[in-house]
């Protein structure tokens, strides 16, 4: 009895260490780092980058611009959601980001009919 | 005393361990980790309005029959003429300064405000000026040398005296973006009428131009 108890408890040790590696794998952890107040921080850049947009003349946004992108983002898709102050999502949609020289900015388009006014936050994210 | 074979152990075992990887699997789908995230954040705005009155206004109007006269620019009403030859354009701005808007804030909702103080059968459109000019020397002669959209941002019946609104919205929002709004040049588009709006340096308050600026910032 002694024997198998302690059989099995090496197994779930295993077992959830195993969990926690490909966790881990799965959000590019393995040379990555955490940043306070953001998701998994690796890559081109971890700073929070200034976002602005654009309306047509009914208010309505047209896209948003994410200002001073880092080269090395070239590639990676932007996704930007429009939030309302209740953090729902009032529209979304993303683009890669271009290749340029030195700081760039990335444009998103194609958010459908959304007022600006109602827009209270950007939720930003840049994924591979 | 019974006895578990070696066997049934490494079964068991083998069992409780596929079940986990299983659940990490479903753990990291459900975080949509199927693409690699590298980078989230959010931003949040701040929201605010910033009318602006005539004492942030700068208007004129110029004179093709005068055209180096820069009178308008103490005028008491701007007049707007299409006659052949003796065409009138008025200018209007505002200064932001005021509202302390950096150039990756916008506009909401931006209306312009223009008071007809003389009537006629003409429509006025409103061409976004994206250049710089000043009511103390813009003259007609000037006029050519500014950055002037060849899209009229709106326009306005002038068949009746009274307030006329604009809705100028695009036109600040990028002025902010730009960092100084230059206005709008204000023509006739049909219509053979000479009319009048208020200028800023009207005598009576309410017939001056003003506009109504909601932002974020």
């Amino acid at each position: 009895m002694k024997r198998l108890t302690r059989i099995l408890g090496i197994a779930l040790t295993a077992a959830f260490l195993s969990v926690g590696v490909a966790s881990a794998a799965s959000l590019g952890l393995a040379t990555g780092k955490l940043g306070a107040g953001s998701v998994a921080v690796s890559g081109c850049t971890s700073s929070s980058l200034t976002a602005t947009r654009n309306v047509d003349n009914n208010g309505n946004v047209t896209q948003v611009n994410v200002l001073s992108v880092p080269q090395a983002c070239a590639g990676q898709t932007l996704a930007v959601t429009l939030e309302n102050s209740s953090h729902t999502s009032l529209g979304a949609a993303s683009a890669p980001v271009g290749t340029c020289t030195g700081g760039c900015t990335a444009t998103v388009a194609g958010f459908g009919t959304v007022s600006a006014a109602n827009v209270t936050a950007y939720s930003l994210s840049l994924t591979q | 005393m019974r006895r578990f074979r070696p066997t049934r152990v490494r079964l068991v075992a083998s069992i409780l361990v596929g079940s986990l990887g299983f659940a990490g699997v479903g753990y990291a789908a459900s975080l949509g980790l199927g693409s690699k995230q590298l980078h989230a954040w959010r931003q949040t705005l701040t929201k605010g309005t910033c009318n602006q009155t005539s004492t942030t206004a700068d208007d004129t109007y110029v004179q093709q029959a005068l055209p180096t006269s820069t009178a308008g620019g103490t005028a008491t009403t701007l007049t707007i003429s299409p006659l052949a030859g003796a065409q009138d354009y008025a200018f209007i701005r505002f200064n932001l300064s005021g509202c302390s808007l950096p150039t990756s804030a916008g506009a909401d909702s931006a209306v312009l405000t223009v008071r007809v103080t003389t009537a006629g059968a003409d429509t006025i459109s409103l061409f976004p000026v994206t250049s710089s000019w000043s009511s103390s020397t813009l003259n007609w002669n000037g006029v050519s040398s500014l950055t002037i959209g060849s899209t009229a941002t709106g326009t306005f019946s002038a068949s009746s005296t009274g307030n006329k609104t604009v809705t100028v919205t695009a036109d600040v929002d990028a002025a902010i973006k730009a960092g100084t709004l230059w206005g709008w040049e204000l023509r006739a588009t049909s219509g053979t009428a000479i009319v009048a709006i208020g200028a800023a340096q009207n005598g009576t308050a309410a017939n001056r131009p003003s506009m109504t600026l909601s932002y974020e910032k």
